[in-house]
């Protein structure tokens, strides 16, 4: 990091500064000039910036490098692979997720997974643990859900992803679930992340809405020093002036997290847009934007779902979507 | 390139001098270094700090002092800071080294 200290300030105070770099473990590059003085400090550690803002005499401290390091770019300059079977996140081919916003009964998830399937959709969503903002909607069917989107997922050779909210539900995730999920509220949530990290799994981590790209990778790097480094990053909308979204699809979010960060990101544009017609075009951006994958919410019979059916494709909407999709992917040098 | 007048030194000849001197300064850095590193030693034994702002500046001003040009007083600086940045690490790594008998 670089610390510019203030026009006036005297030997004394940038002494002090140099002599709590140098306690830090820092080497120090000082270069007095007419006007300022620079001090580089050069080292691995990561400090922090505010410890020595407060400093006598500092004018600003530049970090130079990220506050996260497993999930930079630099810890993988290939990009992570995540193997999931024989299948990869972050590979060539751009996975799709997709499938009903929670478990509702067997029929639904045999008509849903089996249409998925004729896609080649390689992993089946779906909720059991539904914490609504409605306090008074559809809850989820708890482990039934989970039995039933295993089983069905099985019959179609398909993996599992379902999101998980609280640390009580880890067993029931670490016997059905391939790919856990880790909500925006949760992002931070640390207590779970470090017992999810136990289990091993490829971990999604939703970005908060109100999250900055900086702050989900330092959730990431949370996830990997607790020793899971199958982590990858979701975004799903962020916080903005806008209100006729949900939240507004950071898209830019994609090349930025490509060139800062090693992990994979996936993007969930049924959550963010809140209405069916707004998905497929928002997908189709994701996909033109470089997203390793997709999360897709699709219902057989959305009018009648028990929750969320605003936001889900119809079959026939994700049929259309998905054949749009693999031009998109070959424009972009990518399979579906 | 054309040759120039006769008896006038060529870029070629400037070179050949500043690599000489170049090779020289390698030598001189190292010496001085290996001094820092004597100290660094003696100050780890006597429980010193590594960092002795007294002695840097008085380092800088000695130099800036016995300064006749070209460079100016403030480019002799900041070469010299360069210099004491690097003695100042190497006694660092040095003096860590002999952290075993510290405990």
């Amino acid at each position: 990091m670089i610390i510019v200290m203030e026009e006036n300030a005297t030997e004394e105070q940038i002494v002090r500064v140099v002599d709590r770099l140098i306690k830090l473990g820092f080497d120090i590059h000082r270069s007095t000039g007419s006007r300022y003085t620079l001090l580089g400090a050069v080292g691995s550690r990561i400090t922090d910036l505010r410890d020595l803002e407060l400093l006598e005499g500092v004018n600003k401290v530049v970090r130079v490098s990220a506050p996260y390091k497993l999930a930079a770019r630099a810890f993988n300059p290939e990009g992570a692979k995540i193997e999931i079977g024989d299948m990869v996140i972050g590979g060539e081919q751009v996975v799709v997720m997709a499938g009903p916003g929670v478990v509702e009964n067997r029929e639904q998830m045999e008509t849903v997974a089996g249409r998925l399937a004729s896609h080649g959709v390689r992993v089946l969503r779906g909720g059991a643990f539904r914490t609504s903002d409605d306090p008074y909607g559809f809850q989820g069917l708890g482990e039934e859900g989970l039995k039933l989107l295993r089983e069905v997922a099985d019959r179609h050779r398909m993996l599992t992803h379902s999101t998980i909210f609280d640390i009580s539900q880890l067993a029931l995730f670490a016997r059905y679930v391939d790919i856990i999920q880790v909500s925006e509220r949760d992002m931070r949530n640390y207590a779970l992340l470090k017992e999810l990290a136990k289990l091993g799994k490829p971990v999604i981590l939703r970005r908060g809405a109100s999250s900055t790209i900086e702050e989900t990778l330092m959730a990431a790097d949370f996830v990997m020093r607790c020793g899971d480094h199958q982590v990858i990053v979701c975004e799903r909308g962020i916080r903005t002036f806008e209100t006729y979204t949900r939240h507004t699809l950071d898209l830019s979010a994609i090349p930025v997290i490509k060139k800062l960060s090693c992990l994979p990101i996936i993007v969930d544009p049924s959550r963010a847009m809140g209405r069916r017609d707004k998905v497929p075009p928002m997908a189709r951006a994701a996909v033109a934007a470089g997203a390793d994958g997709l999360l897709i919410e699709v219902h057989h019979d959305p009018d009648h779902a028990l929750t969320d059916g605003a936001q889900s494709l119809t079959l026939e909407q994700f049929d259309k979507l998905t054949d749009q999709l693999r031009v998109i992917a070959s424009a972009v040098e990518r399979t579906l | 390139m054309a040759e120039e007048n006769s008896g006038e030194k060529t870029i070629d000849d400037w070179r050949i001098r500043i690599d000489e001197i170049d090779l020289e300064l390698v030598r001189l850095f190292n010496e001085r270094t290996q001094c820092a590193i004597e100290i660094g030693h003696i100050k780890k034994r006597l429980g010193l700090e590594i960092y002795s702002p007294k002695r840097e500046a008085q380092v800088i001003a000695n130099v800036t002092a016995a300064n006749s040009g070209p460079l100016d007083a403030e480019a002799i600086r900041r070469l010299f800071e360069r210099v004491i940045d690097e003695a100042r690490r190497i006694e660092r790594i040095e003096a860590s080294k002999d952290k075993g008998s510290e405990g």
